[in-house]
């Protein structure tokens, strides 16, 4: 791919890219969060036609109007959401759009055969699952499933955009296995990561993007990850801990051996203990999806608790819905400002009631006074810098990282005693990283109880007072950030047990 | 300014800015396209069928706005329109499909006639026992209409019922219902069609400015305040900021505290009332007794496309109901004063709604031809 | 699927269904009445025919659903269908219809209902149109001009008497007794029903298009990035749908032979009932079928009580079906809609 441009309206999502794949290699697609990785292979996969620029697939001029153009030229992209029709069985999805027929219905026998043939070839496993409906299935089985429908039409490229997102770490352990095998096998794959050890991991040329623009590609063999980081983030992250007194603020916030189920009915949090104090910043790492959206949830009061209790300043509020919390005084800054932090359609100003229906002088007898609200949205965007200054203007059209520090003004106005921040700067430019984590180390010293749950190891070693690692459910271990390094933290991270981490402290 | 005026002002200052930003032109430019296509259309078959279209066209001006006894009418059928508009719009804003306004308008207008018959032996007669009477009516109205969009409601709530199909499924219960009671245990004495009783004259909403038979100004009083009262309650009421912030994004809703249960039955229930009263409108002021209700007009469903038409706000329900009151009242005239059969408008209202379910039509049009060149 | 998977999977449907007829029986035992007095040969044939048009809409409008599209405008059609057929029977035939009249009027009709299938399916997928608004309209332009046509050729609502299919006698097999009545010395329109919904049934399930339908309505991304079009498919299914419903309106009024306009229109509801006959059967068309025959068996169940000298407001178990939606909506959890239905869907080319 040579001098790829893609633009959506004013937004250039694509500047100027080159990108060359080299037959039987593993070539890694390295760059944060909207830097341009999804939008360049969704070009080269014929979903986006490009602004400019030219295609070669072995030597060839080509150019893709669809899909099934690209398919037909040997290219198959797993997506980040799965492709899959999760009531019908693996084999009906492996076939979907490719059915071998006889007599006009669908030849079973002939595309088991088949699908047992590609299974066999590369050890996948997916063999037995053929007549088990997708919904039945774990994300690492789907994921083997979506490769072998790609390899089923017939693919020789495979894009794999951001396959490790939901996998646990064993998942992720096989997946990489299975490129290794399919490289071996004489596939090219290119595998989309914003995890940098990963790409070094699997990849042999890693290619980094940022802000649409090709950086650079290297050799995985000659490079570090701290020049991967320079090159994605254009300068040296610096992620300095600032000096602290040791809290000693009495526990605010008090939850006893928690459990709690997840939307599927599965138990996601077994037994956990949390216990935040006044001026204390408590981090909880961890890989997503080992039960801290399930904990988070059910300490704001947004899922019930299956066993358990949770005190706040000494007073049992298990049993309290979210907005009794919300009076009682829990803020919380969501997972996911799109969806919950804020209503997209709503301008800013309406947004600056959200969560604060209950607050005088806002609300009143239940009717509400806009004029108030107006001078509060007013002040959030002046005090947290929120661009453009403009309280009308609708939340869609603010940055993430403008939209997050409005919830965060929002959040930390509403005057709580305990903030419970879930991955507060997640896929936020680095100025306002910072200013978050400036607004919730002042709220620290101010003697707030903070919760802070984050992936990210730099961030929870920057905040956290005290570090509690989730792994299946469970809290790992907690431990001091100063006493612990990075790969201690990691090993926690994967299940290894406390003893293998030194400066373990149980709280 | 002092403080109520300021508020005032400020209602009516959100109230534009809101109207203006759910693009008021392009929805009149719709409403109008809508309706001429279907007239296009309905003259079209009119000539097609060797009526003569002129004439059609003329007696369907007359019969909306030709006199004072057409404007009676059609602000008759306004009224109906603006009040199960509104029920519409209650639900819709918040997310929730109520389809069944028509069924909770035909329990709502039958509890009216119901209570008032029973309770007007226990009442003096005459002013102070029609007053009473009608209070009790509306009363019963509401609240039967409330608690038939509550159950809906609870069903979506607790068993997760899609509320589309049990709506429309209570709107059968319901006419069939009240259609057997009317006709069985219900019905009035000596009365060969199958009616209840009367309400007693002394009931009924008072003739002023029109003198026209079905239709009184207070009906249409009410109908403008509800529509003010639900007004104020989406937009200034915490209820209604949480009743709107569940239809527009139902996780964000209750990451504030919303309580997703909670508001779908009340909200099911508000609009369940509005459309009560409705019926309690029709049963007091056109009928003053009970009937059939599968012969008393599918108001419940045209107030779907009133409400889409109006973008479900309160406010554009007005001019809406207007219109659909027009097309109503034109029809009648039409059934009864030309030899065009009267399905023809009932077709030709079904067209309107079915080109105002669709503005994407209209929007590509629009962009084709080169008019309205920033309607998107 | 094979039948066992289906009653595996639906065992609790099933059981409804099965519990509704012994509600039945043992209502009728309690009553003391002579159950086989109801229960006739004659009456399940009745059945079988009153259920005809109910599963044919039923069949179609599950198409479209399983497509991602949900037509409510299936009563609408059914008018329509029922409509054309009794006005291009007349006209055909000068007026006086014969047998094959009958036939032609019903290939006439279903080709009506193609093209305003046609129309309908551009306004909901190409136009984006609201799918309850726009189905909702349909019913009322179908009440509006339904009668209408009636009017223009006949000057009223009504029809007269026109030509109803006849039975087709099976020779030597319509001797057998009762099942000969039943199938052998039946409406063919029955039997063409019941093929219909075994190859309704095989189709969705065992072909490719059958596939690309499921895909559709469930997860229509994958199906655009397996390189099949998922406009294509709806277009398809939504125009499927509606000739089915007008298909169903006509063998209605080829059943009856007349047309009759007043009130809800002979339709009544029919439609709506045949909604809710898919959603009884989970979408599988013969599930379908059974409900509709459900459906069918109560409608006729009036007039057998009535000949057994049993008075039963018939207004009242006119509305046994749609009390049965919503207990079977609440009680036995959600029949589990596909998932993309209603929303329209934009590939990304």
């Amino acid at each position: 791919m040579e001098g790829i441009t893609k633009r959506f309206g004013d937004v250039v999502a694509n500047d100027d890219v080159d990108f060359s794949l080299e037959k039987g290699s593993i070539h890694a697609l390295l760059g944060e969060n909207g830097s341009g990785k999804t939008t360049l292979m969704s070009v080269l996969y014929g979903l986006y036609e490009k602004n400019a620029g030219t295609i070669h697939v072995d030597g060839e001029p080509r150019a893709f109007g669809s899909p099934r153009d690209a398919m037909d030229a040997g290219i198959g992209m797993i997506h980040q959401h799965f492709q899959l029709v999760e009531t019908m069985t693996v084999l009906q999805n492996v076939v979907l759009g490719h059915e071998p027929t006889d007599n006009g219905l669908v030849d079973m026998s002939a595309a088991r055969n088949d699908i047992e043939d590609i299974c066999s070839r590369y050890q996948f496993g997916v063999d037995q699952f053929l007549d088990t409906k997708v919904q039945e299935l774990d994300l690492g089985a789907r994921q083997r499933v979506e490769i072998v429908k790609s390899l089923y039409r017939g693919a020789d490229i495979l894009i794999l955009d951001e396959p490790t997102a939901v996998l646990t770490p064993q998942e992720i352990a096989e997946l990489l296995d299975v490129m290794a095998e399919l490289a071996n096998a004489g596939h090219s794959l290119i595998f989309i990561t914003h995890k940098l050890g990963e790409a070094l991991d699997a990849a042999d040329e890693i290619t980094v993007l940022r802000d649409g623009e090709a950086i650079g590609t290297v050799d995985s063999g000659e490079t570090s990850e701290s020049e991967l980081a320079r090159m994605m983030v254009g300068r040296e992250v610096q992620f300095d801990r600032p000096p602290r007194d040791a809290p000693r603020g009495d526990p605010v916030l008090d939850a006893e051996q928690l459990h709690v189920r997840g939307s599927r009915g599965l138990e996601q949090v077994s037994g956990v203990d949390v216990t935040v104090r006044e001026g204390e910043i408590l981090g909880i790492a961890g890989v997503q999806g080992n039960g801290q959206t399930e904990l988070v949830e059910a300490l704001t009061g947004l899922r019930d608790i299956d066993a358990g209790s949770v005190q706040f300043s000494g007073e049992d509020i298990t049993d309290t819905n979210r907005r009794q919390r919300i009076d009682a005084g829990i803020a919380y800054i969501p997972e996911n400002r799109t969806t919950e932090g804020l209503v997209q359609e709503y301008t800013l100003v309406r947004n600056a009631l959200l969560g604060n229906q209950t607050v005088e002088p806002f609300v009143d007898n239940g009717m509400i006074d806009w004029a108030a609200v107006q001078r509060h949205a007013e002040e959030i965007i002046r005090e947290y810098d929120v661009q453009p200054p403009n309280e009308d203007a609708e939340a869609k059209s603010l940055s993430g990282g403008n939209q997050q520090k409005f919830i965060v003004g929002r959040e930390i106005e509403h005057a709580p005693d305990v903030m419970i921040a879930s991955h507060p700067t997640r896929g936020v430019d680095i100025g306002s990283i910072e200013f978050i984590h400036d607004r919730l180390l002042e709220l620290r010293e101010a003697g707030m109880g903070i919760v802070v749950v984050s992936s990210k190891l730099d961030e929870i070693q920057k905040l956290a007072d005290r570090i509690a690692v989730m792994y299946e459910g469970e809290f790992m271990a907690t431990v001091e950030p100063t006493e612990t390094t990075e790969e201690e933290l990691g090993m926690l991270m994967t299940g290894h047990g406390p003893d293998d981490a030194s400066g373990g402290v149980k709280s | 300014m002092s403080r109520s005026s300021k508020r005032l002002y400020d209602v009516v200052d959100s109230a534009a800015g809101h109207m203006l930003r759910a693009s008021v032109i392009e929805r009149l430019a719709i409403a109008t396209a809508s309706i001429a296509l279907a007239l296009l259309i309905g003259v079209g078959i009119v000539a097609a069928a060797g009526y003569d279209p002129v004439a059609f066209l003329t007696s369907l001006v007359e019969g909306a706005i030709g006199g004072q006894s057409a404007i009676a009418r059609t602000l008759r059928f306004s009224t109906l329109f603006i009040l199960t508009g509104v029920a519409v719009a209650v639900a819709f804003r918040a997310g929730v499909f109520n389809i069944g306004v028509q069924g909770q308008f035909v329990v709502g207008g039958f509890a009216t006639i119901m209570s008032i018959i029973r309770t007007a032996p226990l009442l003096p007669e005459g002013v102070v026992g029609g007053v009473g009477l009608l209070l009790v009516g509306f009363a019963a109205g509401a609240c039967a209409g409330g608690v038939y969009g509550a159950f809906p409601g609870a069903l979506k709530a607790y068993a997760d019922a899609n509320v589309i199909i049990t709506t429309i499924m209570l709107n059968f219960i319901a006419t069939g219902v009240v259609g057997w009671l009317v006709q069985n245990p219900f019905r009035g004495e000596g009365n060969t069609a199958p009616n209840t009783e009367r309400i007693p004259e002394y009931v009924s909403l008072p003739r002023i400015v029109f003198d026209s038979p079905g239709f009184s100004i207070v009906g249409l009083g009410i109908a403008l305040a509800t529509v003010a009262v639900i007004f104020v309650v989406m937009e200034r009421s915490r209820f209604g900021y949480d009743m709107v912030t569940s239809g527009h994004q139902q996780s964000a809703a209750t990451y504030s505290g919303v309580g997703a249960k909670r508001t779908i039955v009340l909200t099911m229930t508000l609009s369940g009332m509005v459309a009560g009263v409705a019926g309690a409108v029709f049963a007091i002021m056109i009928q003053g007794y009970y009937t059939d209700p599968s012969g008393i007009g599918t108001y419940g469903f045209d107030a779907i496309a009133v409400s889409l038409l109006a973008a479900n706000n309160p406010l554009g329900i007005v001019p809406a109901g207007l219109l659909f009151g027009g097309l109503d009242s034109a029809g009648s005239h039409i059934g009864i004063y030309t030899d065009v059969p009267v399905q023809l408008i009932d077709g030709v209202i079904g067209l309107v709604i079915l080109f105002v379910s669709v503005p994407e039509l209209f929007r590509m049009a629009a962009q084709r031809t080169g008019l309205g060149g920033e309607s998107r | 699927m094979s039948v066992t998977d289906y009653t595996d999977r639906n065992e609790l449907r099933i059981a409804g269904v099965v519990a509704i007829l012994a509600a039945v029986v043992v209502a009728a035992m309690v009553m003391d009445l002579q159950v086989l007095e109801i229960i006739t040969a004659g009456f399940i044939e009745r059945s079988l025919q009153a259920a005809t048009p109910i599963a044919l809409t039923a069949i179609g409008g599950l198409y479209a659903e399983k497509s991602g599209v949900f037509n409510i405008g299936v009563e609408g059609f059914m008018i329509f269908g029922a409509a054309t057929a009794a006005t291009m029977m007349w006209v055909i035939s000068g007026g006086s219809p014969g047998q094959g009249d009958v036939w032609l009027a019903i290939l006439a009709s279903a080709l009506v209902s193609l093209v305003f299938a046609t129309i309908f399916a551009v306004l909901l997928i190409r136009y984006e149109a609201d799918q309850i608004v726009a189905g909702l309209a349909l019913w009322f332009i179908g009440l509006g001009f339904g009668p209408f046509m009636a009017i223009l050729v006949w000057d009223s609502r009504n029809s007269p008497s026109l030509e109803s299919v006849n039975d087709l006698t099976v020779p030597v097999l319509s001797d057998v007794p009762v099942v000969g009545q039943i199938f052998f010395d039946t409406s063919p329109l029955v039997l063409f029903t019941a093929v219909l919904a075994v190859a309704a049934w095989k189709f969705l399930n065992d072909t490719r298009y059958g596939y690309w339908i499921q895909a559709a309505g469930e997860n229509p991304e994958a199906l655009d990035t397996a390189g099949i079009s998922v406009t294509r498919v709806r277009y398809a299914a939504v125009i499927f749908s509606g000739v089915m419903a007008g298909l169903g309106g006509a063998v209605l009024l080829a059943q009856a032979g007349s047309f009759t306009g007043t009130g809800d229109t002979m339709v009544s509801g029919r439609g709506w009932i045949g909604i809710v006959a898919y959603l009884f059967g989970n979408y599988n068309p013969l599930g379908a079928a059974v409900a509709a025959l459900v459906f069918g068996g109560l409608d006729m169940l009036q007039i057998q009580l009535q000949t057994a000298g049993i008075s039963v407001p018939n207004r009242l178990v006119n509305l046994f079906p749609y009390a049965g939606v919503i207990v079977v909506l609440t009680v036995w959890g959600t029949t589990r809609t596909p998932s993309a239905v209603g929303e329209s869907y934009e590939s990304e080319e």
